[in-house]
């Protein structure tokens, strides 16, 4: 029969329902903010680095232009608009630095359903680079040979052995030679051909539109890069190191998370002062039930922890609100996001995890603690003598 | 000093007030709410504070009930003087020995009747023992007990607030008008509740207009401008 201080707290802070809830759906709100910006956060920096993983490579030499456009090419698939020679390939390979030099021809070509098909011509070496590749069946060897991605396998129902046809490639016969386990990046949508087979399928005797390099010491970077630039064809590539373009590329999209931060911080003081205004209309209500608490033996400190637990539950009930507000609008927020970054993973790019939960959970627990310390220390504050002076108000 | 009632002296007194005054400043005024007033209340008895308006019965009450402090005198309750004691030190007077009862009943809306004779359980740190149940069946609200105050009629709100104030085991009961807010038919029975408890060796010191309730104290202290009359 005796209550507990939640059930107490509860039961007073939803005394007025409609107020309690505009405060807790002001929390919410900025709990959402909150969690999405945690959830870009991280799920941005694991996507990278899963990005960089699965390339497997070090340094990414590309025809002279935009590196950022370039790595977003070599990494997501597309049509490249200028190539490399065989002797940039041999001027790579030539500086002691680089210990597998990975030539790549990359094609792309759109499809029916609005997507696209990306062919790569590739040699072995590149699974010099794919350590973690599975192949159920083997890399290609003949012209007439291709290798695809585990997605792409599953759309088009194509299994080793099979000879399939591609409007890519038009009037070819071609075996599938083996079917790549997934891997989570783009190489699941790729189809990959001997480098020799695509470059004369599509015209390009020669031609290579990367070379994905590994070097033999990733901690001597600086040293290998200097060597890459300094070969006799180093003027006519772009040498791109990979953990540098990925650091640029966070920084450039720290701006988009300095404005996420900036609309999270804006809303949780919003929402911090309307629960504290909320308690306080609660305390300057309840004036006289206060006094009648201490002359029944409340102490000034469980006047406190009863306001300050009721701004509590109202942060966390707003919190948790605002965690599933931040989950299922994850998908909006992704392409919203998508549309307006310079370059981003394959990987999920907001991942609302428990570790985000938590953190929002904690940060609203810290928001309404804030947020009740003044009125709650008002009520504390009442004098009992409050309760016989004005009657009106009870039961 | 007017101390025209003055008690018997008891031997084991719960109250003592000695030149006890209480001075509001009004503007630049002083109101004496209290004039130097001397009483003992002992233990088991039901004393009535009678007077008009304004005389000062529920500034003697507010003192009473550690809610206010005297300007003047002293004033010792269950054994200790409440003039130097520290806010904490008040809180505790009340949460061991007195019980409250308001004309207004002050019962919390949010919480059922039982939840509301327990609460006072719950400042106290004190287990529920039974000890709600059996006060709610003492006062006949054993099945209202899940109700919400304003499920209650008035006589019954009442009954509810005189358990929550005797929740505690308290060594002296204060109320405000109990029957201030009740039909007279609901009044007499809660002042029978009242004889029964003080019947009990209860100390019960009540603020009242009525004439049923202060007929049934077994004693009166009157009050005027400030003053025992």
């Amino acid at each position: 029969m005796r209550p507990s201080w939640i059930l107490f707290a509860l039961r007073d802070g939803w005394r007025r329902p409609l107020r309690s809830a505009v405060a807790a759906a002001g929390v919410a709100l900025a709990a959402a903010a909150f969690a999405s910006l945690l959830a870009f956060q991280r799920g941005y920096r694991n996507g990278m680095d899963a990005e960089l993983g699965r390339l497997g490579a070090h340094v990414l030499v590309v025809p002279k232009g935009c590196p950022y456009d370039a790595a977003s090419i070599a990494l997501h698939g597309a049509n490249w608009p200028c190539h490399l020679r065989p002797e940039h390939l041999l001027g790579v390979r030539g500086v002691p630095a680089v210990a597998v030099a990975a030539p790549a021809f990359m094609n792309a070509f759109p499809t029916a359903d609005g997507g696209q098909d990306v062919v790569v011509g590739v040699t072995p070496d590149l699974l010099g680079l794919r350590p973690g590749w599975r192949i159920d069946g083997h890399f290609p060897r003949a012209d007439d040979e291709l290798l695809v991605g585990a997605e792409m396998a599953a759309r088009r129902r194509w299994s080793p052995g099979q000879v399939v046809g591609m409007t890519a490639l038009p009037g070819r016969a071609l075996r599938v030679a083996g079917v790549l386990a997934p891997t989570g990046g783009a190489d699941d949508s790729f189809v990959y051909l001997t480098l020799e087979s695509a470059q004369r399928a599509f015209s390009h005797p020669g031609g290579i539109t990367h070379i994905l390099v590994r070097l033999r010491d990733p901690d001597l970077l600086d040293d290998a890069v200097s060597q890459l630039r300094g070969c006799e064809a180093g003027m006519d590539m772009n040498i791109v190191p990979m953990t540098h373009l990925f650091r640029t590329i966070q920084e450039l999209v720290n701006s988009t998370r300095l404005w996420l931060g900036c609309v999270a911080v804006v809303a949780l003081l919003v929402a911090g002062a309307g629960v504290a205004n909320a308690v306080l209309m609660a305390v300057a209500e309840r004036t006289r039930e206060i006094g009648v608490l201490r002359a029944i033996g409340a102490s000034r400190a469980d006047v406190f922890r009863l306001f300050w637990m009721e701004a509590l539950q109202l942060c966390v009930v707003g919190a948790a609100s605002g965690i599933l507000l931040a989950a299922g609008a994850s998908r909006f927020v992704e392409s919203w996001l998508r549309s307006r970054l310079p370059f981003a993973p394959t990987d999920a790019l907001v991942r609302v995890e428990w570790s985000v939960a938590v953190a929002t959970l904690a940060g609203a627990v810290v928001l309404g603690s804030l947020a009740a310390l003044m009125p709650a220390w008002r009520a504390s504050r009442l004098q009992p003598i409050e309760a016989i002076r004005n009657p009106e108000d009870f039961a | 000093m007017n101390t025209i009632d003055r008690s018997p002296s008891p031997a084991d007194p719960v109250i003592v007030a000695a030149g006890l005054s209480k001075t509001y400043p009004r503007g630049r005024e002083q109101v004496r709410a209290l004039d130097g007033i001397d009483f003992a209340v002992g233990r088991g008895e039901f004393v009535a504070v009678v007077g008009p308006s304004g005389s000062g019965k529920t500034t003697l009450l507010n003192l009473l009930g550690c809610m206010d402090t005297p300007t003047g005198g002293t004033l010792r309750l269950a054994g200790r003087e409440i003039s130097g004691l520290s806010e904490t030190d008040r809180t505790l007077l009340r949460r061991r020995h007195l019980g409250f009862v308001f004309q207004h009943f002050g019962l919390v809306p949010t919480l059922t009747v039982a939840e509301n004779v327990a609460l006072p359980r719950l400042f106290a740190r004190r287990a529920e023992d039974g000890r709600v149940g059996e006060l709610l069946r003492q006062v006949g609200l054993w099945d209202r007990r899940d109700h919400r105050p304003h499920q209650l009629s008035g006589g019954e709100m009442q009954r509810a607030a005189i358990a929550r104030a005797l929740v505690n085991d308290p060594s002296l009961l204060l109320a405000d008008e109990p029957t201030g807010n009740l039909d007279s038919a609901t009044g007499e029975s809660d002042i029978g509740l009242f004889r029964q408890l003080n019947a009990g060796g209860l100390t019960i010191v009540a603020v009242t207009h009525n004439a049923a309730l202060s007929d049934a104290a077994g004693r009166r202290l009157h009050l005027r401008d400030g003053r025992l009359a």
